[in-house]
């Protein structure tokens, strides 16, 4: 499943690396600012969307990444049902709202397999405040994606999650990644 | 002296007083001295789950499971049998493998290079017998094996305990509801991946009690998968149907729908598979199948299961969840989420099960993010000093009235145990408490055992 992205990076111009990066960060400040909404709009409508388990294995048995199970696998349309059910008035998890930040680092571009496609990847450090506890729930991983000019905007045409916890240390995962 | 009793024989006392007026001192659920009594005297004693066959393909197959804090390393011998051992080196104790699973001939510990085969014998020893000598008979160093292990349906258990009783007899009335749920499709079920991990604020009794006798929270805690069509429409569905108590702390609920009959004939799955149902189970059970829309229940004391219809997508499909809530603690469990389908199935509908349960349970679940919540809100006001007051100077005490007094067991009904007329109702709660008090309480109360 790897893209196999080779360091070093230098298959697309600085403007284009400055163009996708700045896309990231305005999904990730959506999310952040509950603008589930728009967030969704990201997306295309083909969109494939999924997070896979980690899991331990001896190095013998190969891959750590167990694909057949996921915690999400989303088209546009289930995407849209989880988006919804943030705007009702008991999705009890996030009301009262939790406080999220997505940090977004390490971001790697090549050209996909289309013209108007790059194969992204990028680190993810999440980080949840919940009510007035003191400890901050987080998740970090990777994310392996497929970003499209769609009629000159951005959009996000895949997205691959791998955490690196084989048991998540967030209760739910209520936010998207 | 300690402000707070410790638990004695005179608190387990009023405890038994108030459990049986179906009331819950709220101290009871997240107590650390109660906590220990459970892992010694429950989950030191009882059958406990460990994973399905279908995990265990082929001889050398293994994986790495937890009983609480009990590592277990369960494996398919070459002779085709599954053996489950303590997952630690017999020579200085280290956890010997922790792989999740795989498929091996030999396990070697790290340390110091002792090499176990799939019958858990001592296979190698480095340098052997010039550092050991003649003396040392390997046999004796093997793996310590899980004192009971048993199967039923592809459910594989096992019990710390030499004098469980017989798996069978444990689980009891359940069978004829786990032969609908497990027996039903030739093939029986198949586990999807690997179970999906997490860990959640939550008492283990309290998420047990939410799956396994608590559809009344339902209609307030699920409401939002109602109002967008994930779950069934009528925002009561979880009401319909019947509340089965069977034996030992099991039970389940069925639900149906306003009518008794459930709009979704054996839950949506394909009609081309209706007459080996119908081949495989009695008149009763289909009767009971062909019209329930949910079976969610549990077996005594953290496996519970849930085997819904609901849809992401506008479409409702079944699917069976099975979980085990591993306790860490008065105030933490590891959850396991296991996803099956009938082996039966058509690949298409295997489909969009498997995509049913991750939107609805398992950690990003529609359902499922809503009961972490709640989960959360007991523990954390867990340490409030007014509900230590063992005396009902306070309301100290949770409510398990539910139904008290408005529904009585029906006659008639189809399948074994005791069947209530609605799922709101807290019978089978009342059951399960009444089998936990029993056994933390076993040798406490007992006058004959205190003056030996």
């Amino acid at each position: 499943m790897s893209m196999e992205l080779q360091f070093p990076n230098t298959q697309v111009n600085s403007e284009l690396q400055h163009e996708i990066t700045q896309f990231l960060y305005h999904e990730a400040y959506l999310l952040d600012h509950h603008m589930y909404q728009e967030w969704h709009d990201l997306l295309t409508d083909d969109i494939i969307y999924r997070m896979p388990l980690r899991v331990t294995t001896e190095r013998r048995d190969g891959s750590n990444i167990v694909d057949d199970m996921t915690y999400f696998e989303e088209t546009k349309k289930s995407l849209e049902t989880r988006v919804k059910r943030l705007y009702t008035k008991s999705a009890w998890v996030e009301d009262p709202r939790t406080r999220q930040r997505h940090y977004i680092t390490n971001i790697m571009i090549k050209p996909g397999a289309n013209s108007d496609e790059y194969n992204v990847r990028s680190y993810f450090y999440f980080k949840r405040s919940r009510a007035s506890e003191h400890q901050i729930e987080e998740i970090i991983g990777e994310r392996e994606d497929i970003i499209r000019k769609v009629d000159g905007q951005w959009r996000i045409a895949a997205r691959t999650i791998i955490p690196d916890q084989t048991v998540l240390t967030v209760m739910n995962l209520s936010m998207f990644l | 002296m300690l402000v707070k009793d410790s638990v004695n024989k005179q608190t387990l006392q009023k405890l038994k007083e108030k459990l049986d007026k179906g009331l819950m001192p709220q101290w009871a659920v997240t107590d650390k001295d109660i906590y220990e009594l459970e892992r010694r005297q429950i989950f030191g004693k009882t059958w406990q789950f460990l994973g399905h066959e279908s995990e265990l393909k082929e001889p050398g197959s293994y994986v790495t499971r937890w009983i609480a804090s009990d590592p277990v390393l369960l494996v398919k011998t070459n002779s085709g049998e599954i053996k489950a051992f303590l997952n630690s080196c017999t020579h200085r104790g280290a956890h010997l493998c922790t792989a999740d699973f795989g498929k091996k001939k030999t396990f070697t510990c790290p340390y110091h290079g002792w090499s176990f085969n799939l019958e858990g014998e001592l296979v190698g020893v480095v340098s052997g017998k010039k550092v050991y000598g003649e003396k040392m008979i390997k046999d004796e160093w093997g793996l310590r094996p899980i004192p009971k292990v048993g199967m039923y349906q592809g459910l594989i258990f096992a019990s710390l305990d030499h004098q469980a009783m017989p798996l069978e007899d444990y689980l009891g009335d359940m069978k004829w509801y786990l032969d609908i749920l497990l027996g039903r499709s030739d093939g029986g079920m198949e586990v999807r991946g690997v179970p999906q991990r997490w860990t959640a604020q939550a008492n283990w009794k309290m998420t047990q009690e939410n799956f396994a006798s608590d559809p009344y929270h339902v209609q307030t805690n699920h409401r939002s998968t109602v109002e967008l069509g994930i779950s069934p429409s009528d925002p009561n569905f979880a009401s319909y149907g019947h509340q089965i108590v069977l034996g030992n702390g099991h039970g389940l609920s069925i639900m149906t729908s306003a009518t008794g009959k459930s709009p979704y004939k054996y839950q949506t799955l394909p009609e081309s598979m209706w007459p080996m149902f119908q081949r495989n189970l009695s008149p009763e059970q289909n009767e009971i199948f062909s019209n329930a829309t949910v079976f969610v229940g549990g077996m005594f004391p953290n496996l519970a299961f849930d085997s819904p219809v609901h849809g992401m997508e506008g479409e409702m499909i079944n699917y069976l969840n099975l979980r085990i809530w591993r306790p860490l603690g008065p105030d933490k469990v590891e959850v396991w989420c296991w996803f099956l389908i009938d082996k039966a199935a058509p690949e298409e509908y295997k489909e969009k099960a498997y995509k049913s349960y991750v939107g609805s349970f398992g950690p990003s679940g529609t359902l499922e993010q809503d009961d972490t919540e709640v989960w959360a809100r007991i523990i954390q006001v867990s340490d409030a000093l007014m509900m230590e007051d063992k005396e009902l100077s306070y309301n100290n005490v949770n409510n398990y009235l539910l139904g008290e007094d408005v529904f009585e067991p029906v006659e008639n009904f189809p399948g074994p145990g005791v069947a209530y007329p609605s799922t709101y109702t807290d019978n089978l709660a009342r059951s399960i408490q009444k089998r936990w008090f029993e056994l933390i309480s076993k040798g406490l109360l007992d006058e004959e055992e205190d003056s030996q």
